[in-house]
């Protein structure tokens, strides 16, 4: 058993008037203190590479074709089933494309597996985390809204190349 | 034009003047809150958000009308209107300046003078408590019958030191009529009955926060214990009705601070001012007591109910009484 000690209260403590005015002077001071609200929409969060935004689509340099060769690593890895693809063929040198490739956005936990799983690097997770519309249907994201050119990536896929180096070279000399 | 019409237009002109400063008085809140909190507050509605209480009314009629299930449908419809009707009736007597002349006629700023105005004042205000004794038992919900019961209690124990207090200030000036308890501080600053009486004045201040519901004792609410006490069951123009007394009560209370303990609309150093300086005096001294209620608010805790009732009839009332006895012996000798 542990018997607390109180702290004898002076007379000016127990009247608590001077401490009702010390309390006073604290939060008048405190008026005037520099804010610490950040205006959201007009002032944004500062983003880094590190950060794991939405999941967006790598296009190739061309501007037409993606990067994705509908290969399904990502829709397998996955862990919320947010990924859903139909592959088909071209006729360019690399054969395959998708046809349809649809991420749910309230789905998406972005934890970027399906950055990690896929072995054509074509797609990352972007700096975009805004999200909101009026129907469910509407979050779920086609390729039209998905793909995005090399120049919007482009932080990211530095530093992801970066991060993984050391894995690339073992698997490279091996 | 005749007295009648001048009637009507000063009751018009206060009470838009008196609402429009409570629907301010709402912003203000929400700003000293967040100023207080390093937060910058609202700011979306108009420049700098001064078109919010606009749109906090707008909302506030559209919304849903609930009436509980096993609620008194006449009693729960009446408590806000108890609640809000007195706060604004006892603003007719508050004399905000002194003579004018509106077309022609010699009259003086307040909507009605009374030789028993500070009587008034105290009557009219002890009725606010119905609204929210009737408002805690209608709504059936045990958090507002608990809230209503600790209002009821309360205001019963500080309202006779409010008075008590504002009796010695009675004695001083010889009379019920606050433009004769202004008139016999006018002169000097030190004429103030805030110096003649500085125990009665913080009496009355502390009575003023128990009557007003307000921070540090405001167990009528009591968010964190009784969820929103008297008024939680209450939504839409209701609950404004209720919120419209609360900050009425705040102006009444802090214009009867002033009239009593500050000289009312006397100007310090200038006698004879003009009824507009007078009046801008009085609102610059009402508004340092307004932003008492907003500061003390977030400042101090809510005390515990039983710390109330001992502060209220163990400290309060012989203070208050033992200030009325000296104050009588001074004045009869």
């Amino acid at each position: 058993m542990v018997i607390v000690k109180r702290k004898e209260l002076s007379l000016a403590e127990r009247l608590y008037l001077p401490e009702i005015a010390r309390a006073l002077s604290m939060t008048f001071r405190a008026l005037f203190k520099p804010k610490v609200t950040r205006q959201y929409p007009e002032e944004p969060l500062p983003k880094t590479p590190v950060m794991r935004g939405q999941p967006r689509l790598l296009m190739l340099d061309d501007g037409k074709s993606l990067a994705c060769v509908s290969c399904g690593l990502c829709e397998i890895a996955c862990p919320a089933y947010a990924i859903t693809i139909d592959g088909h063929e071209t006729e360019r040198f690399i054969e395959r494309e998708p046809e349809r490739f649809e991420i749910d956005m309230l789905r998406c936990i972005l934890c970027g597996f399906c950055e990690e799983a896929c072995p054509k690097d074509a797609i990352f997770m972007s700096d975009e985390l805004e999200l909101a519309d009026f129907t469910r249907q509407s979050l779920v994201y086609g390729i039209d809204k998905l793909k995005r050119p090399r120049a919007a990536l482009q932080q990211r896929i530095d530093y992801f190349y970066k991060a993984n180096d050391r894995w690339r070279k073992r698997s490279s000399t091996s | 034009m005749s007295v009648v019409w001048i009637w009507i237009l000063k009751a018009v002109l206060i009470y838009g003047g008196v609402l429009t400063l409570a629907a301010g008085m709402t912003l203000a809140e929400r700003k000293v809150s967040a100023w207080i909190q390093w937060r910058i507050g609202p700011n979306r509605v108009g420049p700098w958000g001064l078109l919010q209480p606009l749109a906090d009314g707008v909302k506030f009629i559209f919304k849903e009308e609930v009436l509980p299930e096993g609620a008194n449908p006449l009693l729960f419809r009446l408590a806000p209107i108890l609640a809000a009707g007195p706060a604004m009736m006892a603003i007719a007597v508050i004399p905000f300046a002194g003579d004018l002349t509106i077309f022609g006629v010699h009259t003086t700023l307040s909507i009605t003078d009374l030789d028993i105005s500070s009587l008034y004042v105290v009557a009219i205000s002890g009725m606010g408590v119905y609204g929210v004794i009737l408002g805690g038992w209608s709504s059936n919900s045990k958090y507002s019958l608990l809230g209503g019961l600790r209002a009821s209690a309360q205001m019963v124990s500080y309202e006779l030191s409010l008075i008590l207090a504002m009796l010695a200030v009675v004695v001083l000036a010889g009379s019920l009529d606050l433009r004769v308890i202004v008139a016999d501080q006018a002169g000097s600053i030190l004429q103030w009955n805030l110096w003649r009486q500085p125990l009665a004045f913080f009496l009355f201040l502390v009575a003023a926060f128990a009557e007003c519901n307000r921070h540090p004792f405001d167990f009528a609410e009591c968010e964190p214990e009784l969820v929103g006490g008297f008024h939680t069951e209450y939504s839409s123009m209701k609950f404004a009705l209720f919120f419209l007394g609360e900050y009425c009560a705040m102006i009444v209370m802090s214009s009867m601070l002033t009239t009593l303990f500050l000289g009312g609309p006397e100007v310090p150093f200038w006698r004879a001012a003009p009824w507009f300086v007078q009046l801008a005096a009085f609102l610059a001294k009402t508004s340092v007591f307004l932003f008492l209620f907003l500061w003390v608010r977030w400042t101090l805790p809510r005390l515990r109910f039983d710390q109330l009732m001992r502060l209220g009839w163990k400290v309060m009332l012989p203070l208050a009484l033992a200030n009325v006895f000296v104050t009588g012996l001074v004045a009869s000798f």
